[in-house]
């Protein structure tokens, strides 16, 4: 489409390219503004949303889990055999692992030694997975070690550890960093390994996904609990995971609150922008009020113009945060395409919408201010 | 019947403290196919008059009619819409808009009714002021007499009854204003327009049918 066409079709959207045509310069450092704020909401939205995604990822292994252990009510040392029983009948599709932990030093042929938590249990493929070599389902020999405490010791797959005074063979290789809360130490044994303790120090259960991890904390404290007597405590991370999305969210505001400065002070200078480009053209806009061009058809020039540099400023603003928000994918999560997932993405809409959208209001004053001029004053210059 | 007439118009602005009174009691009339020249030293409201006459302004007293209807009273909008529709200004400056071509400079005045967009009548016009070999240039890239003739075909796009030109010669040079004032006397004829004139320019007044002089806001007869 030629421009002559162009113009007739869309007189206002021909006359502001060509106007901000006229000083380059000045249109490439409003649009700068606009980039600038684009930038700051939507890579601090993005990098937030990074962290809320690694937030979740890191608690996902603990937000199904439901703790049992001895309340100080309870008359034995642990929960009793005949308590797990009550727990699964309670607990119904759960799974339910009871464990029994001890801590001891490990010491290797070559004299090195280390402090490790020992758990012993039964169901370790449903609570453990191994970075290497593999957790039978019913896990009766061998033990898992966590990767730190193998290296120290100089320990792989196939070697044995002794424990107790037995030899277990190291079936499996355990990430140290896995789980929140930080790097672990721990050996993973049969629960044969501690037949000599006849209570579980705690009982894990582990929710299905149609059950609701607070509903059955309540079901299990209410079927062993009164009032009077705490015969279990009864754990979740639930409410950790609710502390860690409410505290992301509050940084979220806080960083979008900051971005949404930067875009304030970008419209601010598209306001000064406009203001001195209408005032320049005083005499011409006065011309074109004097040959008969409305009021309305002046205002709509002006915030074509304004809503121009919203838009140019606003898509490079977009390509640049999104350049930065693969990075920061790749920093934090290790997939920089999780950048263009809506969770994220979002934030170059939202970025693109308050660009245009305070870009025209920056150029409502300027425009009514124009437009409203009367043709004698503006073409007395 | 003319086709703009102001019936005892007195304008005063306010200035400070002081009341000026720029047009005293001046009754004038223009009728088709005539140029009237308004001469007059500067201060004696010539350009008061003509904003008046272009209904760029409206008078403090007395009536303003176009083709015989009372426009004193019409609001901003409706001033608007009358001079998008009957009247037609070249000024001395030209004030012809730089980032726009010869052709949509002359098609600014309908550029925002599409269905008044008239591009092909534009082309016409700067063909029938000797520029048809100049419709794509820019202002800048014009001669000053190139570009009031411009102006000129801008001002008749929507086929004005008035043409208003405030000192359409001030800025040429004699040969190059005998030629605008040539054109000018020319379309008067053909278009059958009213061309009113304020000038200095004792040339114009040459070319003028009739000439009304204003003196301190009234009209010398």
């Amino acid at each position: 489409m030629s421009s002559t066409q162009l113009l007739r079709r869309f007189p206002s959207v021909l006359m502001a390219w060509r106007n901000l045509g006229r000083n380059r310069v000045r249109t490439a450092l409003a649009t700068l503004g606009i980039l600038i704020g684009v930038v700051a909401i939507a890579s601090l939205g993005m990098a937030t949303a990074a962290l809320q995604q690694q937030a979740t990822a890191d608690l996902q292994g603990l937000s199904n889990e439901v703790t049992v252990s001895a309340g100080p009510d309870n008359s034995h040392e642990g929960i009793t055999p005949d308590q797990v029983d009550d727990i699964e009948t309670v607990a119904g599709d759960a799974t339910v692992v009871p464990e029994k932990t001890n801590f001891t030093t490990l010491s290797a042929r070559n004299g090195a030694e280390t402090r490790v938590r020992v758990t012993a249990l039964t169901k370790a493929d449903a609570m453990y997975n191994v970075t290497r070599g593999q957790v039978s389902n019913r896990f009766r020999s061998g033990a898992l070690l966590t990767d730190s405490e193998a290296t120290r010791l100089g320990v792989d797959i196939g070697d044995p550890v002794s424990y107790n005074d037995k030899l277990y063979r190291i079936q499996g290789i355990l990430s140290s960093s896995q789980g929140f809360g930080g790097a672990r130490r721990e050996l993973v044994v049969p629960m044969s390994a501690m037949a000599e303790q006849d209570h579980y120090d705690s009982v894990t259960v582990l929710t299905t996904a149609e059950q609701p991890v607070n509903s059955l904390t309540t079901d299990i404290e209410a079927w062993f609990n009164d009032r009077d007597e705490q015969i279990v405590n009864v754990r979740n991370f639930a409410a950790v995971q609710q502390n860690v999305d409410s505290f992301l969210g509050t940084l979220q505001l806080g960083l979008l609150g900051i971005g949404s400065i930067s875009l304030v002070v970008a419209s601010v200078a598209i306001l000064n922008v406009m203001l001195m480009s209408t005032v320049e053209r005083r005499g011409e806009i006065g011309v074109l009020r004097a040959v008969g061009i409305s009021r309305g058809e002046v205002l709509r020039m002006i915030l074509t113009e304004a809503a121009f540099l919203g838009v140019i400023g606003g898509t490079l603003g977009v390509v640049v945060s999104a350049a930065i928000g693969i990075v920061i994918f790749e920093i934090l999560i290790g997939s920089p395409l999780a950048a263009f997932r809506w969770h994220s993405a979002r934030y170059l809409l939202y970025g693109m919408g308050f660009a245009v959208f305070a870009s025209v209001l920056s150029g409502l004053y300027p425009a009514w201010k124009a437009a409203n001029e009367r043709p004698v004053e503006a073409l007395r210059e | 019947m003319s086709v703009i007439e102001l019936v005892d118009v007195v304008k005063q602005y306010e200035s400070g403290e002081e009341l000026i009174t720029a047009l005293d009691d001046v009754t004038f009339q223009a009728t088709h196919g005539e140029m009237v020249t308004i001469i007059g030293p500067s201060g004696s409201g010539k350009s008061t008059l003509l904003n008046m006459i272009g209904l760029l302004d409206t008078p403090t007293e007395g009536a303003v009619r176009l083709n015989g209807r009372d426009v004193t009273d019409c609001s901003p909008d409706e001033l608007t819409e009358e001079r998008r529709s009957e009247i037609g200004f070249v000024f001395q400056d030209y004030h012809l808009l730089p980032m726009l071509t010869a052709t949509e400079n002359v098609a600014l005045p309908t550029m925002w009714e599409p269905q008044l967009n008239k591009h092909d009548r534009a082309v016409d016009l700067l063909t029938r002021v000797g520029l048809s070999d100049r419709l794509s240039h820019q202002p800048t890239q014009l001669s000053g007499g190139q570009r009031q003739r411009v102006a000129i075909a801008r001002a008749l796009i929507n086929e004005p009854d008035v043409l208003l030109a405030d000192e359409p010669t001030g800025n040429l040079d004699q040969e190059t204003g005998a030629t605008i004032l040539d054109e000018l006397t020319r379309l008067k004829e053909t278009e059958d327009i009213a061309i009113v004139a304020v000038t200095h320019d004792e040339q114009l007044v040459e070319y003028a049918d009739r000439v009304v002089e204003l003196v301190d806001g009234t009209i010398k007869t």
